[in-house]
C-alpha cells in the first residue's frame, strides 16, 4: 500500500511564520532620545524622551540603585513617613515650556516594606522609571529645560546619601523636531 | 514576745524602705543626648558643629569614655535613615540583645546632615553609607576599626547585636 505524502509546510516553518505574524502585530519599537544621564550618590539616573506605542510623548527618568538597594515610592511625602525616607521624584521647573498632561507614572508598583512604618512604601530592588505624559512646545528647534530629581537608595540595613531636588539641565526638541527625529 | 515584735518591726521597716527608696530601674537612653552610663552600662551622646571643633570634642569624649571604662565609638546616622532609626528604636525598647551588645560603649553620634559625608573641612571619616561605626582610641583618634550595616543581615536585633557585640568587644 502506497503511503500518501503529506503536503504543506513543515511544522517548524509554521511555528516560525506564526511567530513572525505575532511579532509584526505588536507596536514598533519606541522612539527615544536620551537627554541626560549621571550617577550621583550611587544611583544611576537616565533621563529621556520617548513616544509610546500610542504616539504619546513621555518624559521619563530611570533610576537604578546599587544591587540590593531600593528607592522609595513617589507618593510618600517629601519629608518622609515619620521623618523616614525620601520620595523618588521627577519634576519640571515651575516656568517650564512643556505642558504636563498627566500624573507622574511609575514602571513598578511600590510595596509595603518589611519593616516599620509600613506606610513607608518602597519600590522593589532594581531600576524604576518615572514618566510624565507631556506636550512639547509646538514648532521646530530645541529648548532648554530644567528638571529636578529627588531620590534616596537604602537597603534593609544601610542608606546612601539622599539627592534632593537636584537640578538637571536638558535640551529638549520641540514637537515638530521630535516628530522628525 | 519582745523578739517577735522586734522581728515584725524590722520586717515592716524593710518593706517601707522598699516603697520609699525603690531600687534604680534599668532605663534606656530617652534621647540621643542622654548621658548616664550607670543604668544601661553604656553612654550615648550627640555632638553638633555649633559645639566646637570635632577633633577637640572627640578627644574630650574619648577621655571621658576611658575614665568610665567604656569604649569610645563614633556613629554617623540621620533622622531620615530607617536602618539607623531601627537600631535606636531597639535600644530605646530595651532590647536585651542590643543592650548587651552596647555594654561598656560610649557612642558619639554625628548626624550626616550636620557633619556631611566625607566633608574634609569638618572631619576625616570616610564612609559610603549609614549607619557606620568607627572605634576611637583614648585620644579620640580613629583606630581604623569600622563597621557598617553591610556587616549584618536585615535590620533586626537578632542580626545586628551579635555583629555589634563582636565589633565593640573584639569577641
Amino acid at each position: 500500500m502506497a503511503t500518501k505524502s503529506r503536503r504543506g509546510l513543515p511544522p517548524f516553518l509554521k511555528v516560525m511564520l506564526i511567530t513572525a505574524a505575532l511579532v509584526s502585530c505588536t507596536s514598533a519599537p519606541r522612539e527615544t532620545i536620551s537627554l541626560a544621564s549621571f550617577t550621583e550618590n550611587y544611583v544611576d539616573v537616565s533621563i529621556f524622551l520617548e513616544h509610546d506605542s500610542r504616539g504619546n510623548c513621555l518624559l521619563s527618568a530611570t533610576f537604578t540603585p546599587p544591587d540590593g538597594y531600593h528607592l522609595y515610592s513617589k507618593d510618600i511625602p517629601v519629608t518622609g513617613i515619620e521623618g523616614l525616607g525620601k520620595p523618588t521624584l521627577f519634576e519640571l521647573a515651575a516656568n517650564s515650556q512643556i505642558t504636563v498632561i498627566g500624573e507622574l507614572m511609575e514602571s513598578v508598583k511600590a510595596q509595603e516594606p518589611g519593616f516599620e512604618p509600613k506606610e513607608l512604601l518602597v519600590y522593589p530592588s532594581g531600576p524604576v522609571t518615572l514618566s510624565l505624559l507631556i506636550e512639547l512646545p509646538s514648532g521646530d528647534g530645541w529648548i532648554e529645560e530644567e528638571i529636578q530629581v529627588t531620590y534616596m537608595a537604602c537597603s534593609g540595613k544601610q542608606c546612601k546619601p539622599p539627592v534632593v531636588a537636584r537640578r538637571v539641565l536638558v535640551t529638549i526638541p520641540c514637537e515638530d523636531t521630535f516628530s522628525e527625529e | 514576745m519582745n523578739t517577735k515584735l522586734t522581728l515584725t518591726l524590722i520586717g515592716i521597716s524593710l518593706l517601707a524602705c522598699n516603697f520609699l527608696f525603690p531600687p534604680p530601674q534599668r532605663l534606656a537612653p530617652e534621647s540621643a543626648d542622654f548621658q548616664d552610663p550607670q543604668p544601661t552600662g553604656f553612654t550615648i551622646v550627640r555632638l553638633h558643629p555649633k559645639d566646637g571643633d570635632l577633633q577637640t570634642m572627640l578627644a574630650s569624649k574619648a577621655q571621658e569614655a576611658t575614665a568610665l571604662g567604656q569604649i569610645p565609638v563614633v556613629e554617623f546616622d540621620a533622622t531620615w535613615c530607617p536602618p539607623c532609626q531601627a537600631i535606636d528604636k531597639a535600644i530605646k525598647a530595651n532590647n536585651d540583645l542590643m543592650l548587651s551588645a552596647y555594654r561598656d560603649t560610649y557612642i558619639i553620634k554625628l548626624d550626616v546632615d550636620e557633619w556631611g559625608w566625607g566633608d574634609s573641612r569638618k572631619h576625616d571619616f570616610q564612609f559610603e553609607g549609614i549607619p557606620v561605626y568607627f572605634k576611637l582610641d583614648p585620644e579620640g583618634k580613629q583606630t581604623g576599626e569600622v563597621i557598617d550595616g553591610g556587616a549584618w543581615g536585615e535590620d533586626i536585633p537578632e542580626n545586628i547585636a551579635p555583629v555589634m557585640d563582636a565589633f565593640f568587644h573584639g569577641e
